[in-house]
């Protein structure tokens, strides 16, 4: 299982997640709309979830019918990035 | 569904029926099964072994298993029971006899409590071939007692958590425990009663509820056993045995306010696994519940470091050195009746954010491991997330 950051992200990038996810696995650029969540790295403790003001992010198996390809684009975002 | 016959201490209450567990439910059959990733399997396996120090105290990499106490004493068999039985006609000075000699094995707590068969795992996760059983094996411990042993970790070296020396510590704590478990049950089977060792390298049982009920502390809001000079730095062992034994009582000293009220285990818990909430009932038992999953891999993942976390432990009040002054204040809370402990524990947790502060941690050097904070660096290319260390992070709240 991995949590994934959904569309009301996009634009808002309030960045509480990062202070509080204990892995650093909450990465973007300044250039990027919205943050990406890496699935390899991530434990599902969901410390994430009431930090994001705006309701993005969900565990995989409960992300709404309508953002459920933001799992895939979580993912991808990490695809040859990765040092 | 098994009904149980124990009486609840205050920190946890039975409120239903309980299931058995099955050790295989338990999270490292888990990880080696490969349930919560090939990663963390394989830093379960490897992480740690990468450091000949580390690899005494178990850890896999390159290691031979038989460079490894806790991997030998997993397949030590059990010895027989001596056919000259020992009569037994005051078992109250039997129970004071067993815990003498756990003493002068190297147990720095003992406490005796009946078996209660719900705490026994249902069927084994590993097997062994030295005694016939093989996984998935259903256990049948068909004794009456447990005897429960608590050996304490160093303070110094936990306060370094979340750090190779605090990981070492921890793991050298579990190996150290298993000689004199072992040493006990063989003295019991001498004495012609049957007797099996449950420690690190090999257990039936879950140690931290029968530790409660023999007096050896209470349960915390983090999950683990909290005593009264030790804090949650002791590393359980249990010897079941059919030996006559008086029974100790489940203690009260207080942390059931401490808990209600500190919560610094939940502020500081890096994977935010503990609870700021009330307690909840799982399996039938009224307690605070811990996300045993999110700590696990945690522990596991742990930043860097190697496979033991610690920082809840270190964090926890009632973890202190073994001064005077901690001494006057847990006995002061444990003297004042229940109501009135309110009075007591909001001045004690706010002297002990003062003096030890509220994310309690110590920069040390040993045996050339350093715990000083080490910059993160992000390994994602452009990626400009403001990422922190662990003792840099803001602290949670509920």
């Amino acid at each position: 299982m991995t949590y994934v950051i959904t569309q009301p992200c996009i634009g808002v990038k309030d960045k509480g997640c990062i202070d509080v996810c204990p892995m650093d696995c909450i990465h973007g650029t300044d250039a990027d709309s919205m943050l990406y969540i890496d699935p390899d790295d991530c434990i599902d403790c969901g410390a994430c979830i009431p930090a994001c003001p705006v309701n993005a992010i969900f565990a995989d198996n409960n992300v709404p019918d309508k953002w459920k390809e933001y799992t895939k684009i979580n993912a991808n975002y990490f695809i040859g990035k990765k040092k | 569904m098994l009904e149980t016959k124990q009486n609840s201490p205050r920190s946890y209450r039975l409120v239903g029926p309980q299931r058995q567990l099955d050790e295989r439910e338990t999270p490292h059959p888990k990880v080696d099964r490969g349930e919560f990733g090939a990663r963390l399997r394989d830093w379960r396996k490897n992480r740690a072994g990468s450091d000949p120090f580390r690899r005494l105290f178990g850890g896999g990499g390159e290691g031979d298993p038989n460079n490894t106490l806790q991997q030998i004493m997993k397949q030590a068999p059990e010895g027989k029971v001596n056919p000259n039985q020992i009569p037994v006609d005051d078992p109250a000075e039997m129970a004071k006899q067993i815990k003498g000699v756990a003493q002068y094995l190297g147990a720095d707590v003992v406490g005796i409590c009946k078996l209660d068969p719900l705490y026994v795992y249902s069927h084994r996760a590993r097997g062994n071939p030295a005694m016939g059983e093989k996984p998935g094996d259903p256990i049948n411990l068909p004794h009456r007692f447990a005897i429960c042993l608590g050996f304490a970790s160093s303070y110094e070296r936990y306060m370094s958590n979340n750090s190779k020396i605090s990981d070492t510590e921890y793991q050298f704590g579990n190996n150290h425990a298993i000689v004199p478990t072992f040493q006990l049950a063989s003295y019991i089977r001498e004495m012609g009663y049957p007797a099996t060792a449950h420690h690190h390298g090999r257990s039936s049982v879950n140690p931290i509820p029968l530790a409660i009920n023999a007096g050896l502390g209470e349960l915390g809001r983090h999950g683990m056993l909290i005593h009264e000079k030790y804090g949650s730095r002791l590393h359980l062992t249990v010897v079941t045995c059919d030996i006559p034994l008086a029974v100790d009582e489940p203690v009260d000293i207080g942390v059931e306010e401490f808990c209600k009220y500190c919560k610094k285990c939940a502020r500081t818990c890096p994977s935010h696994s503990i609870p700021f909430g009330d307690k909840t009932v799982v399996n039938g038992v009224e307690k605070y519940a811990i996300n045993v999953e999110s700590c696990y891999k945690y522990k596991l993942a742990g930043r860097g470091e190697w496979t033991n976390c610690v920082v809840c432990v270190s964090s926890c009040c009632y973890n202190k050195a073994d001064t005077w002054y901690h001494d006057l204040a847990m006995w002061s809370v444990k003297v004042t009746p229940p109501k009135l402990r309110v009075l007591v524990v909001k001045p004690l947790l706010w002297i002990d954010d003062l003096i030890w502060g509220k994310r309690p941690w110590k920069h040390m050097k040993w045996l050339g491991y350093d715990n000083a904070p080490e910059p993160v660096y992000c390994t994602i290319d452009g990626c400009t997330a403001k990422h922190a260390k662990l003792q840099h992070k803001k602290l949670h709240t509920a």
